[in-house]
């Protein structure tokens, strides 16, 4: 019969462990690299790292790439099998949408430095200014595709539309996630748990500059693959 | 003389309690519309045990259906739809199965409740991510079961949004559980230290976040298509051949990956329970990590190689036979590790190992029976319907359901603090064993029968009654092993209930981490002390007196070296 305490449960009578290997004790402050036993040491037993959300984005920001060239790839393989490639105007406003979200990466990136200055004041304006710039975006998007129906321009009128309207809408959903983060960030009181503002702020900053950077991408594509 | 330090008995005897039951909270918020990741894990393996009855269940009725007798059902034959409900059924099967079950099971059923207590944490990184991906896995299986009963077009709209749920919460688990691994493991838990199963759950996941997006890009494409009238798919812009074929090829580059992402679990829970049990350390463990990530890293790079380096072209035979083969040496490097790991053992033959045994037998018989299809000679005239499913079945489904159902054995007393009964799973082991075989098999003979072209003088009818013996044969085995499965249930419902009480903690004497919590572990599965991790995970047949396993948190100062 096994025997029912816990400490019989996995009681050991050992003759020698010399040369056993792997037994290594935790010693401790040998550098932070992986193979360190001591890592995570600081933090508190039972509250995981906050870093988790950066890890997070990163790794999200991987999959939604993925996601996008997915499509990407399907666009070019569209737009060299397909017999007859109907292409349309490029309202102008993308442009103005394309500058305002590039100004808006500037100003979260001044209010990260102003948080960073503990300028609280300074910080929420240029945070708020940059929600506000990701707002305009998204409206500036619906006024493209207002501005397509005018011209008559369905997603059901050629294939070159069709991804207009399946690219700018993929993108302005996954751009109001981050506009949600923004608010989050800008609203939200640090003052208890476990993540700072700078931190939920860098983790925002991460996913915003890659939203700007994937419409530049995207509006790129678009346009020199009319 | 070693007794464990007061440290180690302190993270033990914290809990008296048992499961997360907080005794104030009904059934209902207590189980479902919990976060914690132990309820999300059962969840999930409840899920899957639904849907793998569910899906046996259609497939019988596929038998009935293709089988030439009278036993025809009403509601199938009527006139000029039977076709397309034979299609139907073969959807629903197939989706079950492969989502539900094989996707569903090893990696979040499992990989939920025993991740965070491999690796010494408390919870999974997001717990609100786990209870919102079960959910949308539930809402999924409810769709694509729905779909069944619609008409075709709203049918295949309804599957698509479902399938749709499903990569979506396929991609959040998967975000969770990569999340986990990298940032939540304990003390000393180095990824050199992660056991195999932890191993397999973190690739799988990573390659489940790359492809699961990819589908999920094919399927806005085909909703945007079904609901707002573009033409990705359908073909009036474009030259005729090539659209359906991005579709296929989507689908397959992502189908190609999902075998991995389902079989790569199953790999992991098979190395570890064959340690466990032979008593021996994983043959070449650290190869056979790298080997697993290889599975998975080409796997990933089949789709790859085909979307840009081979472009337009859809067949690309030497990029794709040259990855398709390189895939081999990985996975025959894992074939030697399993039986590096058995050689010279004396395998203690539970009902898990018996499973795990079963899962190398039919990988090994499926990648023989697999020959036939790489054979390009063969390829056109051999690939018959009927070959193709027996050796998927047999590589894909029945192996990964041994893998799963091996683990379920071997976890079983954690997770509800009873033992399944030995006696009942030996014999459910064998009559499925044996009736998985006798269905499979027959099937590829069936397969090669229809190919093989014998001219039909030699005794005319020969081969066609053959044909119809072997499809008889089939059908019987397949009606024998499904109610084999009945045996399988009562055990898991009896033993639920009134199965055999654990007398210890660690009834298999294994090493990691989850077999040192109460059982059902309790909230927080770690109470008072972080548990500290001082070795690898597979430190067995050590040669100590009285124990041949070092477990994982046992501290290198507490083992004191006998007097004598």
């Amino acid at each position: 019969m096994p025997p029912a305490s816990i400490l019989d449960d996995i009681e050991l009578i050992i003759d020698d462990i010399g040369g056993g290997g792997g037994s290594r004790p935790p010693v401790r402050g040998d550098g932070g690299d992986d193979n360190d036993p001591d890592r995570g040491r600081d933090r508190s037993w039972g509250k995981p790292s906050p870093r988790r959300y950066a890890t997070a984005i990163a790794l999200a920001m991987i999959s939604i790439l993925m996601f996008f060239m997915a499509m990407v790839a399907a666009f070019i393989v569209l737009r060299a099998t397909s017999g007859k490639w109907v292409t349309f105007h490029v309202p102008w406003i993308l442009w103005l949408n394309t500058a305002l979200l590039l100004f808006s990466s500037l100003t979260l990136e001044t209010a990260r430095k102003k948080l960073a200055a503990s300028d609280n004041r300074g910080f929420r304006q240029l945070w708020f200014l940059t929600t506000g710039l990701g707002l305009l975006f998204v409206a500036g998007q619906l006024a493209a595709w207002r501005s397509l129906v005018d011209q008559g321009v369905y997603a059901s009128s050629t294939l070159a539309s069709g991804f207009f309207y399946v690219f700018t809408a993929a993108h302005a959903l996954h751009l109001l996630g981050g506009i949600c983060a923004l608010f989050y960030v800008g609203f939200r009181n640090f003052d208890k748990g476990d993540v700072t503002r700078a931190l939920a702020a860098e983790v925002t900053s991460y996913y915003w500059h890659f939203m700007d950077a994937l419409w530049v991408f995207l509006l790129l594509l678009l346009y020199f693959g009319r | 003389m070693v007794r464990i330090g007061a440290r180690f008995a302190m993270v033990t005897h914290g809990n008296p309690g048992r499961g997360s039951a907080d005794p104030s909270r009904s059934f209902f918020s207590r189980q479902l519309f919990t976060t914690d990741h132990k309820a999300v894990g059962l969840q999930y393996l409840f899920l899957a045990l639904f849907s793998v009855f569910l899906g046996m269940g259609l497939s019988l009725l596929m038998r009935v259906f293709i089988s030439p007798g009278p036993g025809h059902i009403g509601f199938f034959s009527a006139p000029g739809n039977a076709s397309e409900r034979y299609a139907a059924l073969m959807l629903l099967h197939g989706s079950l199965m492969v989502f539900f079950v094989l996707t569903a099971a090893p990696q979040f059923g499992f990989g939920y409740f025993f991740l965070p207590l491999q690796i010494g944490a408390r919870e999974m990184a997001f717990p609100s991510l786990s209870a919102l991906s079960v959910w949308l896995t539930f809402a999924s299986l409810l769709g694509i079961s729905t779909s069944f009963f619609l008409k075709t077009g709203p049918g295949m709209s309804l599957w698509a949004c479902s399938a749709t749920c499903f990569c979506v919460a396929d991609l959040i688990s998967a975000l969770n559980f990569c999340v986990t691994c990298i940032d939540l493991r304990t003390q000393g838990m180095t990824l050199p230290r992660l056991p195999m199963t932890v191993w397999s759950w973190l690739i799988t996941a990573v390659l489940s976040l790359l492809i699961f997006s990819i589908l999920l890009a094919a399927c806005v494409l085909l909703l945007s298509d079904r609901f707002i009238g573009t033409h990705f798919f359908a073909v009036p812009f474009a030259a005729s051949s090539a659209l359906p074929l991005l579709w296929q090829r989507w689908f397959w580059f992502f189908a190609q990956a999902e075998v991995y992402v389902a079989v790569l679990p199953c790999f992991g829970i098979v190395s570890h329970l064959l340690s466990v049990f032979s008593r021996k350390p994983i043959w070449a463990e650290r190869w056979s990590v790298l080997s697993l990530c290889a599975v998975g890293l080409s796997g990933f790079c089949i789709w790859g190689f085909h979307m840009f380096s081979s472009g337009l072209n859809p067949y690309a035979p030497f990029d794709f036979s040259m990855l398709a083969s390189s895939l081999g040496i990985p996975a025959a490097f894992l074939i030697a590790s399993w039986i590096g790991t058995l050689w010279n053992a004396k395998p203690q033959l539970t009902t898990a190992m018996l499973f795990s045994l079963g899962f190398l037998s039919f990988f090994l018989s499926g990648a023989v029976t697999g020959l036939f299809l790489s054979w390009r000679g063969a390829a056109p005239s051999a690939i018959t319907d009927e070959l193709v499913t027996g050796h998927f079945h047999l590589v894909l489904g029945i192996a990964a359901t041994f893998a799963i159902l091996g683990g379920l054995f071997f976890w079983f007393p954690k997770m509800f603090g009873r033992k399944l009964n030995e006696t009942l799973g030996k014999i459910h082991f064998w009559l499925t064993f044996v009736g998985a075989y006798c269905i499979f098999i027959p099937m590829h003979w069936v397969g090669l029968l229809e190919s093989s072209g014998v001219p039909s003088f030699a005794g005319s009818a020969t081969i066609p009654r053959l044909g119809q013996n072997l499809h008889s044969f089939i059908a019987f085995a397949a009606a024998a092993t499904v109610a084999a499965q009945l045996i399988f249930l009562a055990n898991f419902f009896w033993s639920l209930f009134h199965g055999e009480k654990l007398a210890t903690k660690n009834p298999w004497r294994a090493t990691t981490l989850e077999w040192f919590v109460a059982s059902p572990p309790p909230k927080g599965n770690f109470s008072v002390v972080e548990p500290v991790v001082y070795r690898g995970a597979y430190f067995f047949g050590v040669p100590f007196a009285g124990a041949d396993f070092l477990p994982q948190l046992l501290a290198p100062e507490t083992i004191v070296r006998r007097s004598s």
